[in-house]
């Protein structure tokens, strides 16, 4: 890995733990709300690019989690996607991210490895024009 | 007497006929009053006044006709829409008040009157939601809680106020056991206590007794207003039906094929018939469930046959309103799941005939419910249970051609979408964070149109492709309760806070908003596809009356 992308990663791993600590109290409701929230899981973040190629915008995403349910949010123009946490009780590994956009095929599904389980999850997804 | 032979009796009938039918027609060509009320007007300030709402009403009657000033400071009401009598004439136009005339009689020729207005001594009460948040001073975060506080009353309420942040701490907090529909005409207070948090009430204690009175006679910041209306936005005639007690709270309207309005009413058990064309108001009373419990329902919907349905709100479950019977069919709540904080605000019959279910919610637990109108038990799925543990508040919802529910997350900033078939839930995050999506309605092109309280935005989510698109309203702090596509492809919203109409061309992003002639809290918006052009439909859920809306173009 490049210095280059290391400082991306740095960067963004950062700039997302900041977005999601902000986007934690959304929601409430006036001041019986519970807005404090300390049952998050580790939130996800990651690129969709094309293989070997730039990052693809407006790509879905879907976070699923089997039988429970699933998240679908869209990448912006530089193919960067951001998903808040799950649960608490639910583990990271449980969760499969997968992409797609009219004209491509996935290809493959990246996890970059993690060891601080508080940590943003990164995971890359890959497209193959068609 | 001469005896008339079959011939003569023949001709006879038929000019009777004739006559008859001539005179039918002549009836049917001229309306039984031609004259119209025209005038001018104008203050010391501008000799001529564009954008002045002028109303006026009857003596004995419960319509309220509105028509604006043009470019020319003249108003025109339209030929035969007010029948002979004496007027109370009534203005509205920011910084002024009437300075007369206050009375017109109308007889059978038109009538023209100059109306001259005066500087307003009182421009405090004059100030909409909107404006009041626009002159105080304080963060986003400082006034972001004020927004609930418009479900009940103005903020005029508020800032008249001399609390101090001492004092205003006992009052939020016996606000905050009030019942979501309460209004200032019929306080409900809830059976299950909510859990307030201390620190958070005095934060807006605080805050709240530097926007008041309590540091003096006068306001510590300028009052600031909108303009008044100009161009299209005067192009209009608004009518108002005063309903016949203080109390009725309409929520959710709508219009039935004969052209008489439907409405739930928030904070009595009735659901309310009015025939626009006399202004008569017929209460049918709802099967109270729950004694003690707060009264009122809230969304009204229609299924596939035209019947209606009503959420239950405290009184807990479902209302089928039959249309051919007047009766309704009610769908209690199971016992187990009954609880003094039972609540269902929601109710989406479109697409029952599919599977037989109805959905609807559980607001206490953030949840959503179905029923299964074979066995009338309702089942409880959590959308939610796989995300972290945020706020979440499933609201207005809609439902496709296979029952796959849609709904809004009013408490957060989600659509989610519930599969008829095996109940697994996805949810789409808006584009904008902290949006708290509210109330929905789903065309025939498959797309969600849905307002973004919280963000001031519109919201169209493409349940094909799961892609959003967003606009950005004209006037910063109008929060809009819901929105209603029409069949021209025009967008038409309204809200608790800016008394005013918003039409919206999503195609141009242009927009226009019609002033309304009073204090407005609009929930449920509805338009009436069946004229041309299109008539838009709300209550005023604080000012017991419905609105309609014809624009002129």
């Amino acid at each position: 890995m490049t210095l280059d992308r290391v400082w991306l990663r740095v960067v963004l791993i950062l700039g997302f733990m900041l977005a999601v600590s902000g986007s934690s109290r959304a929601g409430g409701v006036g001041f019986t709300d519970d807005e404090i929230n300390e049952d998050d899981g580790p939130s996800y973040f990651g690129f969709v690019r094309e293989v070997d190629g730039p990052g693809v915008a407006d790509a879905k995403v879907t976070a699923a989690l089997k039988d429970r349910g699933a998240l679908v949010t869209r990448t912006d123009i530089m193919g960067v996607y951001k998903i808040p946490g799950f649960g608490k009780d639910v583990d990271p590994k449980d969760i499969t991210i997968s992409c797609a956009k009219d004209g491509y095929k996935e290809t493959s599904v990246e996890r970059r490895p993690s060891t601080d389980p508080k940590e943003p999850v990164e995971i890359e997804c890959y497209l193959q024009k068609q | 007497m001469t005896a008339r032979t079959p011939a003569l009796r023949l001709r006879c009938r038929l000019r009777h006929c004739a006559v008859g039918a001539l005179a039918i027609c002549s009836l049917w060509a001229v309306p039984a009053w031609a004259q119209t009320l025209s005038g001018s007007v104008s203050s010391v300030d501008e000799p001529v006044m564009e954008g002045v709402l002028v109303s006026a009403q009857r003596a004995g009657s419960s319509i309220i006709v509105t028509v604006v000033s043009d470019e020319h400071g003249r108003f025109r009401f339209p030929d035969g829409r007010l029948p002979p009598g004496h007027y109370t004439l009534r203005v509205r136009a920011v910084r002024y008040d009437l300075d007369g005339p206050k009375t017109v009689d109308l007889g059978p020729a038109s009538a023209d009157v100059a109306i001259r207005l005066r500087r307003t001594g009182d421009l405090a009460a004059q100030l909409t939601n909107t404006e009041w948040f626009m002159s105080m001073p304080g963060t986003p975060e400082q006034k972001r809680p004020l927004i609930e506080c418009m479900s009940c009353h103005t903020f005029e309420r508020i800032v008249r106020s001399t609390y101090n942040a001492e004092t205003f701490v006992p009052v939020l907090k016996r606000m905050a056991q009030y019942a979501n529909n309460t209004t200032q005409a019929r306080v409900q207070s809830r059976l299950a206590e909510r859990e307030v948090h201390d620190d958070l009430v005095r934060k807006l204690a605080a805050y709240l007794a530097t926007v008041n009175l309590s540091g003096g006679p006068a306001w510590p910041y300028e009052l600031q207003t909108l303009p008044r209306p100009k161009g299209r936005a005067t192009h209009v005639i608004i009518t108002e039906f005063q309903l016949p007690r203080d109390t009725i709270a309409p929520h959710d309207v709508r219009t039935d094929a004969q052209g008489n309005v439907w409405y739930s009413n928030f904070v009595e058990n009735f659901l309310g018939e009015l025939d626009p064309k006399t202004g008569e108001n017929r209460d049918y009373p709802i099967p109270v469930l729950k004694p003690g419990s707060p009264m009122g329902t809230l969304d009204l919907e229609a299924d596939a046959d035209g019947n209606l349905w009503l959420a239950m709100m405290f009184q807990t479950g479902l209302a089928k309103f039959d249309m051919a019977t007047k009766t309704f069919q009610i769908f209690p709540m199971q016992a187990a799941l009954n609880d003094d904080a039972q609540q269902q605000s929601m109710v989406m019959p479109r697409s029952a005939r599919v599977d037989g279910k109805v959905w609807t919610n559980d607001v206490a637990r953030q949840s959503i419910m179905r029923l299964d109108l074979k066995t009338g038990k309702y089942d409880l799925i959590d959308p939610f249970k796989f995300l972290a543990g945020h706020q979440h508040g499933p609201y207005g919802m809609a439902a496709d051609a296979q029952n796959n529910l849609y709904f809004m997350d009013f408490g957060d900033e989600n659509i989610g979408r519930v599969d008829a078939k095996t109940g697994e839930a996805t949810i789409y995050p808006t584009p904008t964070p902290k949006s708290r999506p509210r109330r929905t309605m789903l065309d025939e092109q498959g797309r969600l149109w849905f307002t973004e309280f919280a963000a001031n935005k519109i919201g169209m989510f493409d349940i094909g492709t799961e892609s959003y698109k967003e606009w950005n309203l004209p006037t910063p702090h109008t929060y809009p309760y819901d929105v209603f596509m029409d069949k021209n492809g025009q967008l038409w919203s309204g809200g608790m806070a800016s008394d005013r109409v918003l039409r919206l061309d999503p195609q141009s992003g242009s927009a226009i908003e019609y002033l309304l002639p009073r204090p407005t809290n609009i929930r449920r918006v509805f338009v009436d596809n069946s004229t041309t052009p299109v008539t838009f439909w709300a209550g005023n859920n604080h000012g017991a009356e419905i609105l309609r809306l014809e624009p002129l173009d």
